[in-house]
């Protein structure tokens, strides 16, 4: 089976500049690989690079040992679903899911048994001879799932499916890729600016920004255990205080906000680079769900904006350490808005990074 | 890099050399032959002599051109605004007959205006006759004959465009106008005419440019001051002269394509928001109503007029018509005489076979580019779509005689042989000319396919050519077919430059018949011939209808 394997891959644009810079990226077989970064952070121009759309300005793209950089996009064993489904609006549905295959010359035997079995993998088996333009969003987006799928793929790359569905189609069609990719264990890269679609659907994220990739981990660990600053900031709603360090004694470090609140943490929470040295500048990050209200915190602010969430309310408070996202379950009494209120975080949360 | 990139540049080469030798090689031609007379200064420096016949002509032609675009401006915007804004009685019918003057053959329709209102025409003779005066008294000749022919000729391109753009427009906009306190009148200066502002230069821009080209009107007007008719008397008895007139009316001509051009992509209103179709007033009251079905009816009957005439000239007999109205014996001898001779038929099978050759070339040429520079991001791209055009916007008299000055000697893009005198320089003509109808329709619809179902086909496993020939093609099947359909409408009426370069009788076209027929006074044959054109472009244009329906289908991504 085949590994996938993008050795310092360069893509520079006459108007947009270098929009991919040296990316270095190994997805193993079988995974559910997302893509993962603002717009024009550089995803989709990797993925149209895996996919032959776009020749690389330099770099290697391996698909196994099998060095596929300037092969034109026929000759690569890829299926590819568009944002906007591309589906050809003068075939109908299954002459669309045939296509792959009449172009591969199977029998007609082979074509028929396979298209059936395709639309049927997409629950679409009633609709083969409709029209494309007959089709709502979300069939036409299973419509091209099964056209990409029916070809047996290397890889299956996914540019932002979902961003044209509403979103409850959304929910449903990511239970369906889910079951997809689990039932034909095709290798899958998945393209988003979504981080909950990303978190929910990968076995591992690459978190992209300005071409560069900053993180490649798990969902958990992208959420939980953040690389970079960029990365902090992109997944979840997260706080960033800047601090320096006073002291680092034996696996603990204490550092100190500008409020002069000090705060002691393990320094394996930390990423990767970061300097503990005495005097060093880092930034705590912290979720908002990890702040707390309590009499007795010691960060002071007020109360200055309250949004109902369902399950309970997010809040941001004007403190001493700038404006902090707080996240207040319903079981706890929320003070009105303009009421002072003082905030504690408990250490275990912290995760620091590089300024 | 890769071996695409390569046929993408070698295509490019080729196109190019196509362009410079039948389009941009045969306009420096004429100016390097216009040079070979007195020079540069002595040739060029009378146009910008008062007394010069030279600045004569080109005066005549801007001020013909200038009144043309005032009155067609007038009519068509008129026309437009009536027909769709409003809603009265046979309102469809209307809609459709007002734009029967696009189905007028070039040559035998301005010949039948001129039998109608020109001198010893239909409507002189009867008002001749109920005022008891000289029919000549009320003939219309000269200038306002030309401008008559113009005005009813050219309206439809600012009727097309300003409809167009009222049937685009927002009804939200003119609610908005009034819920924000305008009254009827204000709100049709500030916001309704300010939106129509784009599609009346659009019309205006084209119909200067046509009336400049215009060479049928000025000949049978005898109107023989302005530049189309100066280049085509001159060509062979003062060939220096008439290369400078060519040579100054194809700059003329260039201007306005590069003014158009640029308009267009300045054209910015557009709808914002979905919605049915625009909600027409009904008409209420009776003399409103009175009044709109007249003028309505007074127009359309203007407008079938011309096309009535050719078709009851095609059975009446030859000189039978003299002093009366209208002429005083009829027969189907001419019918007859067509479906039974050879050599009355040979016209209909010449311009036929000329268009198809013609048109044939022209879909390799217009396509190629078509497809080229809209997958392409090349900077020649915008010198590969202008010379492209080029031969849009040049009269067909510089085109014509362009060529013969360039093709009158062996040269490199006519395998070394003279062109002037055979057969193909009909074709080669008419290709040249419809190249770029063929290539704007194609691009339209090029620039409305996604990309991304080129890009769909290939990851799924298909060659270029495979997407191409099963994606591609399909899909701007309508595009190319209205280009071709266009073209062939086009071929088929072609006099202007055809009568500059057909080479004998035995290959002589439709209109040449028709013009050698009238002026031996043979007037029902050239009805006859003429009327064959008007039932030519009618079936095209049914059949395109049906193309367009077919390929409606497609878009909606």
């Amino acid at each position: 089976m085949t590994v996938l394997t993008l050795e310092a891959l360069s893509k520079f644009f006459q108007r947009a500049g270098l929009v991919v810079d040296a990316v270095n990226l190994r997805i193993e077989d079988g995974e559910f690989f997302t893509l993962l970064g603002p717009s024009g952070c550089g995803k989709s121009t990797i993925l149209r690079m895996i996919a032959g759309l776009e020749e690389p300005t330099s770099g290697r793209i391996l698909f196994g040992d099998r060095d596929v950089t300037f092969a034109p996009p026929n000759q690569r064993g890829i299926g590819l679903v568009f944002q906007n489904y591309a589906l050809f609006p003068h075939l109908t549905v299954a002459r669309n899911v045939a296509f792959g295959l009449e172009v591969r010359k199977l029998s007609s035997d082979e074509i028929t048994k396979r298209v059936t079995a395709a639309l049927a993998q997409v629950q679409l088996e009633k609709l083969g001879q409709a029209r494309v333009d007959q089709l709502s969003g979300g069939q036409q987006q299973r419509v091209a799932l099964a056209r990409a799928l029916v070809i047996r793929p290397q890889f299956l790359l996914l540019d932002e499916p979902l961003s044209n569905l509403d979103a409850m189609l959304r929910g449903e069609t990511r239970t369906m890729l889910r079951a997809v990719h689990n039932e034909s264990e095709v290798t899958t890269i998945y393209v988003t600016h979504d981080q909950e679609e990303a978190l929910g659907m990968s076995d591992r994220i690459a978190v992209l920004s300005g071409g560069r990739i900053h993180q490649v981990a798990d969902p958990k660990d992208i959420y939980e255990r953040p690389a970079t600053r960029f990365v902090a900031s992109f997944i979840g709603r997260n706080n960033a205080i800047e601090a320096t360090v006073i002291r680092l004694q034996n696996d603990m470090v204490t550092i100190q906000f500008a409020n002069r609140s000090e705060l002691t943490v393990n320094t394996k929470q930390r990423a990767p680079g970061v300097e503990l040295a005495a005097g060093a500048k880092v930034v705590a990050c912290i979720r908002a769900e990890s702040l707390c209200l309590s009499a007795n915190g010691q960060i002071d602010g007020t109360l200055s904006d309250i949004e109902y969430s369902g399950s309970g309310f997010a809040c941001i408070v004007k403190s001493n350490l700038g404006n902090l996202k707080i996240e207040v379950p319903m079981s706890v009494q929320l003070p009105s808005r303009g009421e002072t209120v003082h905030l504690s975080m408990s250490a275990a949360a912290v995760h620091l990074v590089q300024p | 890099m890769s071996a695409r990139k390569l046929s993408t540049a070698e295509i490019m080469v080729a196109l190019s050399l196509v362009l410079w030798g039948y389009v941009v090689q045969p306009l420096v031609a004429t100016f390097q032959r216009s040079l070979e007379g007195k020079g540069l200064l002595a040739e060029y420096a009378p146009f910008f002599d008062f007394h010069s016949v030279q600045n004569e002509a080109m005066r005549g032609s801007l001020w013909i051109s200038f009144l043309s675009v005032i009155c067609a401006g007038v009519v068509g915007t008129l026309l437009a605004v009536l027909l769709n804004r409003w809603d009265f009685r046979f309102r469809r019918i209307y809609q459709a007959l007002v734009l029967l003057p696009i189905a007028l053959p070039p040559l035998m329709g301005v010949k039948a205006f001129y039998l109608l209102y020109g001198k010893a025409g239909t409507f002189p003779q009867l008002l001749g006759g109920i005022f008891h005066g000289n029919p000549s008294d009320f003939a219309i000749t000269g200038i306002a004959g030309v401008l008559l022919v113009h005005t009813l000729t050219m309206y439809p391109y600012f009727y097309l465009s300003v409809a167009a753009s009222l049937a685009q427009s927002d009804d939200s906009l003119e609610e908005a106008a009034y819920s924000l306190g305008a009254s009827r009148i204000q709100t049709w200066i500030r916001v309704l005419l300010p939106m129509l502002t784009p599609p009346i230069v659009a019309g205006a821009l084209l119909t200067f440019m046509s009336s400049m080209a215009s060479y049928t009107a000025p000949l049978l007007f005898e109107v023989n001051n302005v530049m189309t008719v100066q280049i085509a008397n001159n060509a062979a008895t003062q060939a220096s002269l008439a290369s400078a007139v060519a040579v100054v009316l194809a700059i003329i001509s260039v201007i306005f394509l590069i003014v158009i051009r640029g308009y267009e992509a300045r054209r910015v209103y557009r709808t914002q928001s979905k919605g049915g179709a625009r909600r027409r007033q009904r008409v209420s009251g009776a003399w409103a109503n009175v009044m709109l079905f007249i003028s309505a009816l007074l127009s359309t009957l203007v407008l079938i007029l011309p096309i009535a005439m050719i078709f009851l000239l095609a059975f009446s007999k030859n000189y039978s018509w003299r002093t009366a109205p209208l002429p005083s014996e009829y027969t189907m001898e001419n019918w007859i005489r067509l479906f039974s001779l050879s050599d009355a038929w040979a016209p209909i099978r010449n311009s036929v076979e000329m268009s198809a050759i013609a048109v044939a070339g022209a879909v390799l040429l217009g396509v190629t580019c078509a497809y080229v520079i809209a997958r392409t991001k090349s900077r020649g791209n915008a010198v590969i779509d202008i010379a492209m055009m080029l031969p849009w916007a040049l009269p067909g008299t510089v085109v014509a005689f362009n060529l013969i000055v360039a093709f009158a000697r062996p040269s490199v893009f006519s395998f070394g042989q003279v062109l002037i005198g055979t057969y193909w320089i009909v074709p080669l003509a008419y290709f040249i000319r419809f190249s770029p109808l063929i290539f704007r329709s194609t691009s339209s619809s090029l620039a409305q396919l996604d990309p991304a179902l080129e890009e769909a086909a290939r990851s799924l496993g298909a060659s270029w050519w495979t997407s191409f020939w099963r994606v591609v093609l399909p899909l701007v099947r309508g595009g190319i077919a209205g280009g071709v359909l266009l073209a062939f409408v086009a071929g088929v009426g072609e006099f202007v430059a055809t009568i500059m370069l057909f080479p004998k009788l035995k290959y002589r076209p439709l209109s040449i018949a028709i013009n050698d027929e009238l002026n031996v006074g043979r007037w029902g044959t050239a009805a006859c011939l003429g009327a064959i054109q008007v039932l030519l472009v009618l079936a095209v244009v049914i059949l395109m209808r049906r193309v367009e329906d077919r390929s409606t289908i497609a878009h909606n991504t």
